[in-house]
């Protein structure tokens, strides 16, 4: 290996991202992101639409070079030696971009072929293909014919034919419907069990909580990375002298929301179908609250102390990013 | 080189599939030959009005006489001069002849007789011929009419006139053979034009970046099975002139198939750079049609290369156009060899070089 001292790979990680910002003319698309994932874990990375999920995913596909920083990924510096990386690595991207007048075994000939593969080797590469895919019935059938989730599966199967040792997925299961979502998604969990590090932008709160870690970005910075488990108990998530309730309401949540926000206590409220998440101060009991919340509108409300989600951690992060005083990772620019 | 056959592969199948744009690509090109191939340029049967003073034996001798060199069709008679000019803003005649009331007289006398002709100076082509006719028959007429009177023998002077390669001057054996490197600059430049953009615009150029396919193997994978169309285009369109034009191939068949390939090659490798730049086909459209019609103007097709001013001669030489113009007139009309054309050879083949090194070099500077 050609790196130095200084750009060494861990090699117990598939990826590691060190300080890694990059710029779209002026606009700043990652500010100084660092990042380390183990070999053979399931990274989900979310954040809101052009938070930079996108642009780090492109930029470790060797598709962008970082304005600063580096990037490992199998070992190899991306910024230095793309054409080493896209060797090992398999990339699925938001769009479906396979051909769409190509067949089905045409498309998955066309990449093993691309990736040097032929003969009996490319044979057996694309029976697992389409083994591990279930995508045998609609070999012949032109890609542009298939439903959103078996393109989706089509996409993942051809950027496994050089048997990858990291998949990057950016939103793979954006506008698939359920059953397609969990199909997609046990494949990723047989690929993570056979060593694959995997990389998974997503929208879903339900995806990311699948995820042995996850990772937050928000306007270009990664607020938080680690396990699930351990994010949701984040001390600033449910600051000392604070619990998170769950208030069920028999009818419209909409009318109790606005009772609740006009609450002073209230220190955060979000919807969750018919039910609200509050973020109270521990002193005010359930009593107290479902009094204060059926004041206004006369429906039936109950309430009980939850641990937060996921997406309680994400949204109170962001909240403290846009009001709060600014988090230690700022000051690092 | 697995990367190039994987991408010509797959290029091989989009062109099966996509019938629609094969059959276009297959039949404009002999269409437009058939319609663009059909124009005579010699001028003939220019539209001819008359104001006749004289209206005497003599006068009707000299229409008569000019309708039968072809070149003019009397249409009208006008009553008056005013008429006869208008008939000319108007555009119903080119050319006004306007014949004074002792035409007759003079003739018989033997003295000068004169005529007016007016001409359309509006179209340069029928204008100079028109005059070269005039002038032709009254000097003719003049010299017969000098040697019945004086007695006179042979004229001092003949010119043995012979004209090399086509001798009945069909237009069409001169008109087809340039028009046909104009017919496949478009059709080829067009044909690659969209090749890597409209991967851009699908998204799957996106996913071919991050395989480890080289630019080069990515340009030639693209560049060979369109060289192969557009040589189909090629066999199409000269088999059309022989067969439907009758235009006689003078010299080696064999060559100019064999020096058409490397023209097309530069003709792809255009449209390589072309797409390889765009952001959008629309893009591309409009960079394509900025080389296309330079390659009608200074190609030496319409206008003769010595007429261009020295900056646009420079210009013209970039032109792969230009070259395969002067190699297609040199093999069809001249029967002209590979030495002959060896200049023009040499030209096109540095043009093709510059142009994929271009388009691959341009190319691997969107990705890393």
């Amino acid at each position: 290996m050609k790196t130095t001292g200084e750009a060494r790979a861990d090699d117990r990680y598939g990826i590691e991202v060190r300080g890694v910002s990059h710029d779209y003319g002026p606009v700043r698309a990652l500010r100084d992101v660092s990042l380390s994932i183990a070999r053979g874990t399931i990274f989900g990375l979310l954040g809101p639409n052009g938070s930079g999920k996108s642009t780090l995913i492109r930029i470790l596909c060797g598709l962008l070079r970082p304005t600063s920083g580096h990037a490992f990924v199998d070992g190899i510096d991306v910024t230095r030696e793309a054409d080493a990386v896209r060797k090992r690595i398999g990339y699925v991207p938001q769009r479906f971009s396979l051909y769409e007048d190509l067949t089905v075994l045409e498309n998955l000939n066309f990449f093993a072929r691309v990736y040097g593969l032929s003969g009996p080797r490319l044979l057996e590469r694309r029976d697992w293909v389409i083994e591990l895919t279930g995508i045998g019935p609609y070999r012949d059938r032109l890609a542009g014919a298939l439903s959103g989730g078996w393109k989706q599966r089509l996409s993942l199967g051809a950027a496994l034919m050089h048997e990858p040792r990291i998949v990057f997925l950016d939103e793979p299961t954006a506008g698939i419907d359920p059953v397609a979502r969990r199909a997609l998604w046990n494949l990723l969990f047989d690929l993570s069990a056979g060593g694959v590090t995997l990389l998974v932008s997503t929208h879903y709160m339900d995806e990311a909580e699948r995820c042995s870690r996850v990772g937050y970005l928000y306007l270009s910075r990664l607020l938080v990375e680690g396990e699930p488990e351990d994010l949701v108990r984040l001390p600033e998530i449910t600051p000392a002298g604070t619990r998170r309730v769950e208030a069920a309401i028999d009818g419209n949540p909409a009318p109790v929301m606005r009772s609740a926000r006009a609450l002073a206590y209230v220190r955060e409220v979000t919807i969750f179908g018919n039910s609200l998440h509050l973020l109270v101060p521990s002193t005010i009991d359930d009593e107290a609250i479902q009094r204060d919340l059926s004041a206004q509108v006369p429906v039936d409300v109950s309430i009980r102390s939850i641990a937060p989600s996921l997406e309680d951690v994400f949204v109170r992060l962001t909240a403290l990013q846009e009001d709060g005083p600014p988090a230690a990772k700022e000051t690092a620019r | 080189m697995r990367g190039f056959i994987a991408v010509l592969r797959k290029e091989a199948i989009h062109m099966r599939r996509d019938k629609g744009t094969l059959r276009l690509a297959l039949g404009i090109p002999v269409f437009q030959l058939i319609l663009f191939g059909s124009i005579d340029t010699n001028v003939t049967l220019v539209p001819t009005a008359v104001f006749d003073q004289c209206r005497c034996p003599e006068s009707r001798a000299l229409l008569d006489e000019l309708a039968a060199t072809k070149t003019f069709r009397i249409e009208r008679a006008v009553p008056n001069r005013e008429e006869l000019r208008a008939a000319i803003v108007a555009g119903d005649a080119r050319v006004g002849i306007e014949i004074p009331p002792d035409y007759g007289r003079k003739r018989l006398e033997g003295t000068q007789a004169t005529f007016l002709v007016l001409i359309d100076g509006s179209d340069n082509t029928i204008a100079s011929q028109s005059l070269a006719a005039i002038d032709g028959w009254a000097l003719t007429r003049s010299l017969e009419d000098l040697q019945a009177r004086t007695g006179a023998g042979a004229l001092p002077v003949a010119p043995r006139p012979q004209i090399l390669f086509n001798p009945d001057t069909r237009s069409a054996n001169l008109l087809i053979p340039g028009l046909i490197a104009i017919l496949l600059t478009f059709s080829g430049t067009l044909l690659t034009a969209y090749a890597i953009v409209r991967e851009r615009e699908r998204g799957t150029l996106e996913q071919l970046m991050v395989t480890p396919v080289s630019s080069l193997e990515m340009i030639l994978g693209k560049l060979v099975p369109y060289l192969v169309l557009a040589f189909v285009q090629l066999v199409l369109v000269l088999f059309c002139m022989h067969v439907f034009f009758r235009v006689p191939i003078h010299g080696s068949v064999l060559l100019l198939a064999g020096l058409s390939l490397i023209y097309l090659t530069s003709l792809l490798a255009l449209g390589l750079m072309i797409s390889a730049r765009s952001a959008t086909q629309i893009e591309a459209t409009q960079a394509a049609q900025g080389v296309l019609l330079p390659s009608i103007m200074l190609s030496g097709y319409i206008f003769p290369l010595s007429s261009l001013p020295a900056p646009l001669r420079v210009l013209s030489e970039a032109l792969p156009a230009t070259h395969f113009v002067a190699i297609s007139r040199g093999i069809i009309i001249r029967g002209a060899g590979f030495d002959d054309l060896l200049r023009e050879v040499v030209a096109l083949a540095v043009i093709s070089a510059v142009l994929l090194t271009a388009s691959v070099v341009i190319f691997r500077r969107k990705r890393l």
